[in-house]
């Protein structure tokens, strides 16, 4: 008999007992809702819009028509021609990639990278192993970047006045404006560039100020992603900057900082972060993280006890930790006013000092934080005894670039005839109080050095056409300071020049190209063989040795501050903090799609920059969802409509500025802070980025750019629709995300096996339970697991199972407690394997095509409504524990989807894939509606030949937004897929594909055919920071795979179905400190699942009381 | 009746029949345009820019096929030569033949001689030339007898199930991988030693074929 599983019915207190929040839509309970949950796929996604029957049929009978016309012109296949190279050409071997070192210049941090090259075409960036500090990952920005060169909306030519003009001539305008500004040594020239570590340029410079030294030199960067050098000023006297060593770090403390995204370094520091968060047996270690923030980063998701505070408060907070590690000093004034539970800081300070002795212990400041609250961590840190452990001080070169205000008190005073603006786009990104149109007409010549036509290129009268960073040559240094080379993949596209050039020519240099250039100052600093050592330099893609040098620092004695008064916050006197978003960054990667519709990490907003508030000001400002009240009384006011969140519009207004933004409700900001991610908004960016979201540059002054006090919101009556990709925002106490306290996993490792169904469940493979496996030693889980992967019997099914003979059997496992849900893997895995954009529309209608795609769910522990006094509880958590989750095709290997296939489209390998064939595929879709996972994903359109917004008007529609340039990035081994064909991910079966192909071809004539473990990375694998993703051969229990399976935390998502998935995961860890008062016993989600499936067992109040006067005790703050 | 069937229902049968026979006849000639070998273009043989020949540079010349498709055994792309490698010998014999002035010319300016593609697998199928030298499959079975070909025609139809032949029988395809550039190899000890041979290497290099989807579609 077939076996069948039901889910877990719901039981009577299920049904009749208090119910709980899932999603806002959910809570209203709309009709509109209900319908959506019968759904498979979103209403709209499935069906057309705007057609009726009748004129559907109207359209068929004249596609019918033009159909016949098209066969009688025949069908037989085109001529088709290959064009062998005239010349052979170096190492170049058509159809196999090349890889090149190079880097991706970024602020003051390149991130090295491996670019793989096609013929002479680069289709995807990888990152450069042989830098230690990265491990070869990168990060979302630079998986995109290669989008950016193939972008039809980036400028192809230059112009003076608006006149197409030659290379030449742009040669010609540069030398004379050298020429011309010798006579007055400089004076009336002037350059505005954006930050750069290049040390060819900063020679240039230099150079250049010695040659012109009346010119001024300006450098703006709207955001920064390094800490004020005066706070190292202050504190040490010393022009340095510190590298935090996350490895080594057992406590931390994070003050407002977005170290796995915002800081300059934060790959490294992601990285190092899991290293010390990993745990692979109970004895390991695990650092504890405590972050005290005022917007919802992901360093609050991972943290193991997050304190919400406005950004404005950070000084009085640091000042209070000072206060209690350090001593002395004025602390304690500056501290004052300050509403926090002294209990919290007492225990975290407490904390942090007991593992000061060892120098584990490290705190951690964002960057946009004044320079007292830098100076103040560092007192701290040298407290701890952390500088020379967990955190390093370099030398830095100092920085002699004037600022923006001074530029522009020299435009203003008229003294500028020339003005020259490299890169940056101060058009869109000044602060609001200054007015960059009104200094550029103060200005006779303007020219704009640019990638973009953008808003600042309008302004300027001469364009010129800048080359992408994998068509240039250059050079860069990574955040520590090592010098990498940027190397020219292919030649410039559209005879775009380097800053480099720009600067050599203005100078008048012998030598303007910029390989010279950089030779030059390489060779110099290497030494020895000039050649060789250059040779090195591109081979390894760094130059040794070539970091910043590490420095011994000496506090000074502290000066006194002058302590502010705190600002009372409120609904009336709100804080603005500005964040610079995620994907597209200050606004530069604006115009790149598949940043673009990657949803944010926290907000899952794709396309848009909500201004997020509070549930408590969302609250006060009346736009929560309604709940109980509106629906007894037939007032349906949906913040959803069948999956699209229908946002309410308001108006910021702060420095007598207003900017009009949706709001979208964020559970765990601090309540009186709004967050304004930056880099949207924007009039010039091209099609993809032209007004997406809002601009809010102007709300910012020049003073204070990471946050400001003292701003207002006004709700309007208008909606505007968010497209928001996970509406459905909690577990409902299900096991999906698995997790435990440290303390309990050491107790009882195999905690996973403890959830659901599996755990009560009879043995289904031989004779072990889920338990009893769990308890076995890891050596022999691998070697049952090992055995397993071959074996077609699988639990007694009677559904005949495809037979795994193959040489290898793939799996991949996940660790949930490294897994920081940075979306690196969303976009290496679009870049690799062809995935299209869909545009804003098509993601609100359910569309979009990412095949992995990052699961976060809230969780409070309040599912029961008896901790609350019986109360429901229909509050959107102001404090949630955030569990993030990654979910790709899970490859089952008894997988639903095959056995509904029709056509036999989706059908398994001997290996164990799930694989599709593309070309078999009609697009039924019963495939997708049969997977539990929801990861298939179809192409409801023809997304590769046509814009986003060209996609209804079918074979009608222009092309010409799609022309060759696009189809340039896509990676030749991966089908492109046309319309009506299910999609999803194969675990990169052309990565795995050729690797055996490569073992083959060097096995030859023998049978050593089993590629060895570690050769296939997959494209998530490859780019994750924390290493988070192991893949490889099942069958063989030593590799890496087999062993991260074999431990105890390894469980499968829905493993009730019996449906096998082949990749698992590694239960999720948190370490919070029971001293602590917002100490929780078990994770919250635990709380929930427990209260949901074990009611019995739940003690009686005292966590949600504890929780609830944890509530009190923060929520009221801020 | 007749008020029930009027008078046309009496050429009904005729009209069937007729109807059938239009029916299939367009079902035969359909099956017979797309589905049989000349759909697979078995035969194709078109006019080159230059009138190159097999049959004398690998044939009574005896140049092996990997002098010119050099990258055969290490991608999965099997290269037609540059014009460079063809200067290699033509720029001592025949310097002024008038039928290699394509390639003397492509040679001076870098562009490429724009070569028919003669053997077409479609877009989402990922053949691989390296792995099938390296393991003993002779380029005669796709390609026929290139060796004797004036003009180059498709020999095979290389269709799915003309690849699943050998994918599903490896043994009877699968010879040293020293002899696969020999086209006119015959096991001197006869076929079945050959085979033999065949179920012998099969075992002995774990030769096992993907006969599933993922093997050429991805």
């Amino acid at each position: 008999m077939k076996r069948k599983f039901e889910h877990p019915a719901p039981s009577e207190r299920e049904l009749t007992g208090p119910r709980y929040w899932r999603s806002l839509d959910e809570l209203s309970q709309t009709e509109g809702f209900k319908a959506q949950v019968a759904r498979e796929f979103p209403e709209g996604s499935s069906s057309m819009e705007g057609v009726d029957r009748r004129q559907f049929f109207k359209l068929m009978a004249a596609s019918f028509a033009l159909g016949g016309v098209g066969l009688a012109a025949g069908c037989r296949r085109p001529e088709e021609h290959i064009l062998p190279y005239g010349k052979s050409v170096e190492y170049i071997i058509p159809g196999l990639p090349l890889y090149f070192a190079s880097a991706m210049p970024l602020r003051k941090g390149a991130i090295p990278i491996l670019a793989e090259t096609h013929e002479g075409r680069p289709t995807k960036i990888e990152g450069n192993p042989t830098y230690k500090p990265y491990g070869g990952a990168t990060n979302a920005i630079v998986q995109a970047s290669v989008l950016e060169l193939y972008d039809p909306n980036r400028s192809t030519v230059s112009t003076i006045k608006g006149a197409a003009v030659t290379s030449a001539d742009v040669q010609d305008l540069l030398a004379r404006i050298g020429a011309d500004a010798l006579a007055g040594k400089g004076a009336g020239l002037a350059f505005l560039a954006g930050q750069s570590s290049s040390p060819t340029r900063a020679a240039l410079v230099s150079k250049l100020k010695k040659k012109f030294p009346g010119a001024v030199w300006a450098e703006y960067e709207p955001t920064q992603d390094e800490p004020p050098v005066t706070a190292a000023q202050a504190a040490f006297g010393r022009s340095v900057k510190p590298v935090y060593q996350f490895a080594k770090a057992k406590r931390i403390l994070s003050v407002d900082a977005d170290f796995f995204h915002s800081e300059s370094g934060s790959l490294q520091f992601a990285r190092d972060f899991a290293k010390g968060r990993r745990v692979t047996k109970p004895t390991d270690p695990m650092n504890r993280l405590y972050a005290v923030e005022s917007t919802f980063t992901l360093v609050g998701s991972m943290a193991d006890h997050r304190l919400r505070l406005a950004s404005s408060h950070m000084l009085a907070f640091v000042a209070a930790m000072a206060e209690r590690i350090v001593g002395g000093g004025d602390y304690a004034a500056l501290a004052a006013g300050l509403e926090v539970d002294a209990k919290w800081l007492d225990a975290c300070a407490a904390d942090l000092v007991a593992s000061a002795g060892k120098g584990e212990s490290l705190v951690v400041v964002g960057s946009h934080q004044p320079s007292v609250v830098h100076e103040i961590a560092y007192r701290i840190n040298v407290a701890l005894g952390a500088v020379g452990n967990t955190i390093d001080f370099v030398a830095i070169p100092e920085d002699k670039a004037a600022d923006i205000g001074m530029l522009a008190k020299t435009i203003e005073g008229g003294a500028v005839k020339t003005l020259v603006v490299l890169g940056g786009n101060p058009a869109y990104n000044l602060p609001g109080n200054f007015d960059f149109a009104a200094l550029v007409k103060r200005v006779p010549e303007v020219v704009r050095y640019g990638y973009y036509v953008d808003e600042t290129s309008q302004l300027a009268g001469a364009h010129i056409v800048a080359a992408h960073y994998l068509e240039s040559w250059g050079d860069a240094r990574t955040a520590d300071g090592t010098i990498v080379p940027v190397q020219p993949m292919i030649l410039p596209l559209f005879d775009g020049i380097t800053e480099l050039e720009v600067l050599a020519r203005i100078l008048g240099e012998g030598s303007t190209d910029p390989h010279t250039l950089v030779y030059d100052t390489i060779t110099a600093l290497a030494g020895g063989d000039a050649q060789k050592s250059f040779n090195q330099f591109l081979h390894d893609g760094l130059l040794a040795g070539s970091a910043y040098e590490k420095v011994e620092v000496s506090p000074r004695a502290a000066s006194s501050h002058t302590p502010a008064s705190l600002v009372k916050l409120s609904k009336d006197n709100l804080e603005v903090r500005f964040t610079f978003d995620s994907k597209v960054d200050d606004g530069r990667f604006a115009n790149n799609g598949w940043l673009q519709e990657c949803p944010d990490p926290i907000t899952k907003i794709a396309w848009d920059n909500a201004i997020l508030v509070s549930p408590r000001l969302g609250k006060e400002l009346g736009i929560s969802p309604k709940g109980w009240v509106d629906q007894v009384s037939r007032i349906e006011t949906a913040d959803f409509k069948q999956g699209r969140e229908m946002a309410h519009v308001g108006e910021v207004t702060v420095n007598g500025r207003t900017v009009k933004a949706p709001l979208h409700i964020q559970p765990g900001l601090a309540n009186y802070t709004i967050i304004l991610p930056l880099g949207y908004g924007r009039t010039a960016a091209g099609h993809v980025g032209n007004d997406v979201g809002q601009n809010y540059y102007p709300l910012l002054t020049s003073n204070d750019p990471g946050f400001v006090t003292g701003a207002r919101i006004v709700v309007t009556s208008e909606r505007h629709q968010l497209a928001n990709t996970q509406e459905h925002w909690s577990m409902e106490g299900r096991d999906i995300v698995r997790e435990a306290n440290l303390d309990e996993y050491r107790k009882d490792p195999g905690f996973v096996s403890s959830f659901g169904v599996e755990a009560e469940a009879p043995p289904v493979y031989s004779n072990l339970t889920a338990e009893e496996f769990s308890n076995l030693p890891p050596e022999k889980r691998a070697q049952i697991t090992a055995a397993r992967s071959t074996q077609s019997d699988r639990g007694g099914s009677l559904f005949k199972t495809p037979t795994f003979d193959g040489v290898h059997q793939w799996g991949m496992s996940i660790d949930l407690n490294t897994c920081i849900g940075c979306n690196a893997c969303v976009i290496a895995c679009q870049a690799e394997n062809n995935i299209p954009i869909v545009g804003k529309l098509q993601v609100l209608i359910g569309r979009e095509m990412h095949w992995i795609r990052l699961d976060r769910y809230y969780s409070d522990g309040r599912m029961s409504g008896d901790a609350y006094g019986g109360d429901i509880n229909k509050e959107i958590p102001e404090d949630p524990q955030v569990s993030l989750q990654p979910v790709a095709c899970q490859q089952c290997e008894m997988a639903p989807c095959e056995i509904v296939c029709p056509v036999n489209a989706t059908v398994h390998d001997e290996e164990g894939l799930n694989t599709m064939a593309y070309n078999r595929c009609i697009g039924t879709r019963y495939c997708a509606n049969n997977c539990p996972y929801k990861v298939r994903r179809f192409n409801f359109f023809d997304w590769n030949k046509h814009a986003t917004d060209q996609i209804y008007l079918g074979p009608l529609g222009s092309q010409s937004r799609m022309p060759e340039l696009v189809k340039m990035v896509k990676n030749p081994d991966v089908t492109v897929r046309m319309r009506g064909v299910m999609e999803k991910c194969t675990y990169c079966v052309q990565r795995i594909q050729q690797a055996k192909i490569q073992q083959k071809v060097k096995a030859g004539a023998s049978d050593h055919v089993e590629v060895p473990d570690g050769t296939i990375k997959t494209a998530c694998q490859q780019v994750c920071p924390v290493e988070a993703i192991v893949f490889g051969n099942i069958k063989d229990e030593n590799s890496a795979v087999s062993q991260a399976k074999a431990r105890q935390q390894d469980y499968s998502l829905l493993g009730y179905l019996n449906i096998r998935p082949r990749t698992t995961y590694l239960g999720k860890l948190r370490n919070p400190n029971p001293a602590m008062p917002d100490y929780a016993d078990l994770p919250l989600s635990r709380k929930e699942y427990n209260s949901k499936n074990h009611p019995d067992l739940e003690p009686k109040k005292e966590h949600g009381e504890a929780l609830l006067s944890n509530a009190k005790l923060f929520g009221g703050l801020s | 009746m007749s008020k029930l069937f009027p008078k046309s229902v009496n050429k009904l049968p005729l009209q069937i029949l007729v109807y059938l026979f239009l029916v299939g006849g367009l079902a035969t000639a359909g099956i017979t345009y797309y589905a049989t070998p000349s759909y697979a273009n078995v035969g194709y043989a078109p006019v080159q820019p230059v009138p190159f020949s097999h049959a004398l540079h690998a044939g009574q010349l005896g140049l092996d096929c990997r002098y010119c498709h050099s990258n055969v055994e290490k991608s999965g792309f099997s290269n037609v030569p540059t014009s460079q490698t063809c200067m290699n010998c033509h720029n001592q014999i025949k310097t002024d033949s008038p039928l290699l002035a394509p390639v003397r010319e492509s040679y001076a300016s870098g562009d490429p001689v724009p070569w028919v593609k003669i053997h077409i697998a479609p877009d989402y199928v990922y053949f691989n030339h390296s792995v099938h030298i390296a393991r003993g499959v002779s380029c005669v079975y796709c390609h026929g007898k290139i060796n004797e070909m004036d003009v180059v025609h498709q020999d095979k139809s290389l269709t799915m199930s003309f690849c699943l032949e050998c994918h599903r029988a490896p043994q009877k395809f699968i010879r040293d991988p020293k002899l696969v550039t020999n086209l006119d190899w015959k096991d001197p000890e006869g076929e079945k030693h050959r085979i033999e041979q065949g179920e012998k290497f099969v075992h002995d290099w774990n030769v096992k074929p993907p006969q599933s989807c993922s093997g050429c579609h991805r």
